[in-house]
């Protein structure tokens, strides 16, 4: 710390860009602000509002429409007196029994496994830290962990690609949607509401403060 | 959206920092030990990047030649037996009428995977001989690789979906094909190749602060 050797800094008082390194003296904003990478623009941290409790209630929101769009149908099918209808499981298991094992398995990840993980973890992390049942080591690693996989979690892209799905099909027989398909809908909803809510760099502040 | 005002106007890295690529919290380096906030292995900058980047890069791309030349879909119905490619099944979609959802279909399968082969590529090889290209530019350029590459999951999501649908015996039934399982290894680690490519190279070479 060359310039400012008279000036006693923590590493607190400091924070580095996620996306260029440039290095910034913490300053306090506003409730609702934003504060941005002089050099490269890029987020460095925000004050959002109620952040945990938002968070929180997005992510038990979001598990409640996961569970349903599991476990009912969502697309449902008759051709001819035939009718037959899927869940999302089944569209897992028609690629593991046509002889696509790992891209059963990809698939079951992508669309439930992941995403029920990062909402449990979102949801239990900011469950302790609402009703301030301490800090746990565990915690970090939770967290740590949601925020991985999240690129990972892919039920909105499912989404488009039961949408496209409909309409390849829409000639070839007559469809209809089942619930799944709505909670589907709504987990897609949830899921951008925990994006807004979730203010990344605040919630690792509580972490740290609750630890130390 | 006010930019924090005062900067130390050096890297973390330049003051003998690390930040933690997790929690953000700062290590004085060398960081050899985990994060103390998160545990995490603190790096200054991603292990071995350009290699990595390079290394996924090419599997990515190697797999997208069968993802195109071998069927992803293949229908049996008392009309005969039809095979689609990636590029058939836009093409039927669009002929079908549906020219919007032909046209989502070809930007996530075709339009993405291609335009991230070039920017990765293009962002590496810049990185490598240091090309005169602004890092803003450059910046954005890899801010939307990291955001654009998992939409091209889509259609192995409608193999998935019509195969699992369309089982009515000897009427009509549907079975993925094997280019849908290359299309997926493709997509998958050309996001492992745009993760392994760390933003901060783009910014190391620069000159000032502004």
């Amino acid at each position: 710390m060359t310039a400012n050797s008279n000036r006693k800094i923590s590493f607190d008082d400091l924070v580095a860009c996620a996306s260029c390194d440039w290095l910034h003296y913490r300053e306090i904003i506003n409730r609702g602000a934003r504060a941005s990478c002089e050099r490269c623009g890029h987020e460095l941290y925000t004050r959002k509002p109620f952040s945990v409790d938002r968070t929180l209630a997005a992510s038990l929101a979001g598990i409640v429409f996961l569970v349903l769009s599991l476990s009912l149908p969502f697309l449902a099918l008759t051709r001819g007196g035939i009718s037959s209808s899927i869940s999302v499981l089944d569209a897992v298991s028609a690629l593991w029994n046509g002889d696509m094992r790992w891209l059963g398995v990809l698939s079951l990840a992508l669309i439930a496994v992941l995403p029920s993980l990062r909402l449990g973890l979102l949801a239990w992390v900011m469950m302790r830290l609402r009703y301030r049942m301490g800090v746990k080591p565990s915690m970090h690693v939770a967290l740590r962990w949601a925020e991985w996989i999240e690129p990972w979690a892919m039920a909105e892209i499912f989404m488009v690609g039961v949408v496209v799905s409909l309409v390849k099909i829409s000639a070839l027989a007559s469809l209809s949607v089942g619930p799944a398909f709505w909670a589907l809908l709504g987990l897609i909803i949830t899921t951008s509401l925990i994006s807004v809510f979730y203010c990344k760099d605040s919630v690792w502040q509580l972490l740290t403060r609750h630890s130390a | 959206m006010a930019a924090a005002d005062q900067t130390l106007g050096i890297t973390a890295q330049q003051a003998g920092l690390a930040r933690c690529n997790y929690c953000g919290a700062l290590h004085r380096l060398p960081a050899t030990e985990p994060c103390r906030l998160c545990g995490a292995k603190v790096r200054s900058r991603k292990r071995d990047s350009l290699q990595r980047t390079w290394a996924f890069l090419l599997v990515g791309l190697m797999a997208y030649v069968p993802a195109n030349v071998l069927p992803i879909m293949k229908t049996t119905s008392f009309s005969g037996n039809t095979s689609d490619t990636i590029f058939s099944g836009v093409i039927a979609l669009a002929q079908s009428g549906s020219v919007f959802v032909a046209i989502v279909v070809f930007v996530a399968s075709v339009v993405i995977p291609v335009a991230k082969f070039v920017i990765i590529a293009g962002l590496a090889l810049s990185l490598h001989f240091q090309w005169a290209m602004s890092e803003h530019t450059r910046h954005i350029l890899h801010t939307i690789t990291e955001f654009i590459g998992r939409w091209s999951m889509i259609d192995v999501f409608v193999v998935a979906v019509l195969a699992a649908l369309i089982q009515l015996g000897a009427i009509l039934t549907i079975e993925p094909g094997a280019g849908i399982n290359a299309f997926a290894l493709s997509v998958v680690f050309t996001m492992f190749s745009a993760t392994s490519l760390d933003p901060r190279l783009i910014w190391d070479g620069a000159k000032s602060g502004q």
